[in-house]
């Protein structure tokens, strides 16, 4: 780590420093071991996760893009994310407009309630779905576990908390200077929210889209009873594996699951600083 | 808490009066809430309170005897207690570990910040399967952590990690350690430099300024990051079942078991109701203490 970063603590007595930095290096080496373990040893030749290895190949790339497991559970992950967030996105930033800007009674109530879904444990949300599912599934004689709007119902679901969030606390340190100098100008209410407001209300959605999109594409607990045959998300079909071997080609799918999660926070820092939103 | 302070800054917004169609814009997603989440929970209580049978699966009744049941019984308690013993012992260990990094990180000051949060947040949204392959990779007979030690001559065998208590204790204070640091770190930013230095001018030692003027003041953050992390814990899934293996049982694992090996609904219907009883209380009782506190203020 550059030595800039530790700059503010100079003025200390050095004991308490190197204690200091030790320990601050000893929590960031458990929280990114795990993660550098997986994307290296995805490169290394040996069918058997070993150290050191013999030699460093791509070969474990195309092994798994192989494996119709992975590449089908890599496809449907995308697919149930990119949905539920498309459907949960606008619905959370209506509900976040309505929370700031509305006008009705039980407003602490109704914000807990929307939050819920982050307070409810995954697997205890999905055992509920599951039961649901099935009940309705019997009632009216059509398949809803492990189909595509089973599971984008249950994701979106996961979406809302998180736009409410983020679109509240985007909404609440707005300006609405502009929007009654557009209002007196002569422009509709249509208008001003389409030309003032929504732009203006920008970084909080794109930053609570990429959320959702995340949340939905790395979900295992409120998936785990909802999928089936044909319809498993990436993550379940990396549980799936991991429950009998670690192997180079495991780690070459989720070095791939990481990549996407960092591109996708990388693009979306820059429309928005990420470190001021969370 | 960002919700309380969006309704605080809403006084200031009515200068001009919303149109009374806004609040209606609140329906879907209360509605989706409801429909998805509330209800599904209604019928897990109503389904916990009927009885299992072998043959028929499920019995109507209306008898509390699951939730005695899972009290009473050995293989319950077990559960039970491994996941809150678990849960206590990792929040704990994560306190210990995230807070000298969550001081560094509330007092950085440099261009390099913004980057070291969301490299702190980045292996959150890695998900927990990445991170849990991860620690295997790490823990097996022919591990990192097993190879470096026989290198070194510290070990003459290999140790058995994977597969035990140890192995899930470091799995989960990997996955909650950013949520621990990233609350604690909040907190401490608020706190004035001025105090620590003014504590330094009176003598008190290093220590001293931790202990006494430090710890104190970020005692929110901690109280909040802890109970948070506890709930985090008691939900643990895919850690506890890649690290500790298939008889190493918490909460989570055991309620997808009654599901899908023991086909028990009124069971699994029964612990899930009971974990969300657990872990609501403590997320409630977070807020409610958070709520004082921004009235405080």
């Amino acid at each position: 780590m550059p030595a800039s970063l530790f700059a503010p603590l100079t003025e200390r007595p050095s004991l308490n420093r190197v204690l200091l930095r030790t320990l601050v290096v000893i929590a960031y080496l458990i929280i990114f071991a795990p993660v550098t373990m997986i994307v290296v040893t995805s490169f290394f030749s040996q069918e058997i996760v070993s150290f050191p290895p013999t030699a460093l190949t791509w070969r474990w790339y195309v092994n798994a893009w192989d494996k119709p497991e992975f590449f089908r559970g890599l496809l449907t992950s995308l697919q149930i994310a990119l949905i539920a967030a498309a459907i949960g996105v606008p619905i959370g930033t209506a509900a976040a407009l309505a929370i700031v800007r509305g006008e009705f009674p039980g407003k602490q109530a109704i914000s807990a309630l929307l939050l819920a879904p982050l307070a409810v444990p995954g697997v205890v949300a999905g055992s509920g779905l599951y039961m649901f599912y099935v009940l309705a599934e019997n009632a009216l004689d059509r398949d809803i576990k492990a189909t595509t709007e089973g599971l984008v119902a249950a994701h979106v679901l996961l979406t809302i908390p998180w736009t409410v969030r983020l679109v509240v606390a985007s909404l609440q340190g707005l300006d609405r200077a502009a929007e009654e100098a557009a209002a007196n100008l002569g422009a509709s209410p249509f208008t001003v929210f389409r030309r003032i407001t929504l732009p203006m209300m920008r970084p909080g959605i794109v930053a609570a889209a990429m959320f959702s999109f995340i949340q939905s594409f790395e979900n295992l607990d409120l998936s785990l009873l909802l999928v089936g045959p044909g319809r498993i998300t990436l993550p379940v079909a990396m549980l799936n594996y991991l429950e009998f071997r670690i192997d180079p080609t495991l780690a070459a799918v989720a070095t791939v699951q990481i990549l996407i999660v960092g591109v996708l926070m990388v693009v979306t820092d820059r429309f928005v600083k990420l470190s001021r939103v969370v | 808490m960002t919700l309380a302070e969006g309704m605080r800054g809403k006084g200031g917004a009515s200068a001009k009066a919303a149109s009374p169609g806004t609040a209606l814009l609140v329906l879907p997603a209360c509605l989706l809430v409801l429909g998805l989440l509330i209800g599904p929970m209604l019928l897990m209580f109503r389904i916990s309170l009927n009885q299992f049978s072998p043959t028929q699966l499920m019995i109507e009744a209306f008898s509390f005897g699951n939730y005695a049941r899972a009290a009473a019984d050995p293989y319950y308690q077990e559960i039970i207690l491994t996941t809150l013993g678990m849960a206590l012992l990792c929040t704990a260990l994560t306190l210990v570990i995230a807070f000298p990094a969550a001081y560094w990180l509330g007092r950085l000051q440099s261009r390099w910040k913004s980057l070291v949060v969301i490299a702190t947040l980045f292996p959150l949204l890695v998900g927990n399967v990445v991170r849990s392959a991860g620690w295997m990779a790490l823990f097996t007979r022919e591990g990192l952590i097993n190879t470096a030690l026989l290198k070194a001559h510290l070990i003459g065998e290999p140790l058995t990690l994977m597969y035990t208590p140890k192995a899930v204790v470091f799995g989960i204070i990997a996955v909650v350690l950013p949520y621990m640091i990233l609350t604690i770190a909040s907190v401490i930013e608020s706190i004035p430099r001025d105090l620590e230095d003014a504590a330094a001018n009176l003598g008190a030692s290093g220590f001293s300024q931790f202990w006494r003027v430090i710890l104190p003041l970020s005692a929110p953050g901690v109280a909040a990051g802890s109970i948070l992390v506890f709930v985090l814990c008691m939900n643990t899934y895919a850690t506890a079942v890649l690290l500790g293996g298939p008889r190493f049982k918490m909460m989570a694992p055991a309620i997808f078991d009654q599901f899908v090996r023991g086909n028990n609904w009124p069971m699994g219907a029964t612990l899930a109701f009971m974990l969300l009883a657990v872990t609501m209380s403590f997320t409630i009782f977070g807020s409610i203490a958070f709520a004082r506190r921004y009235r405080a203020r």
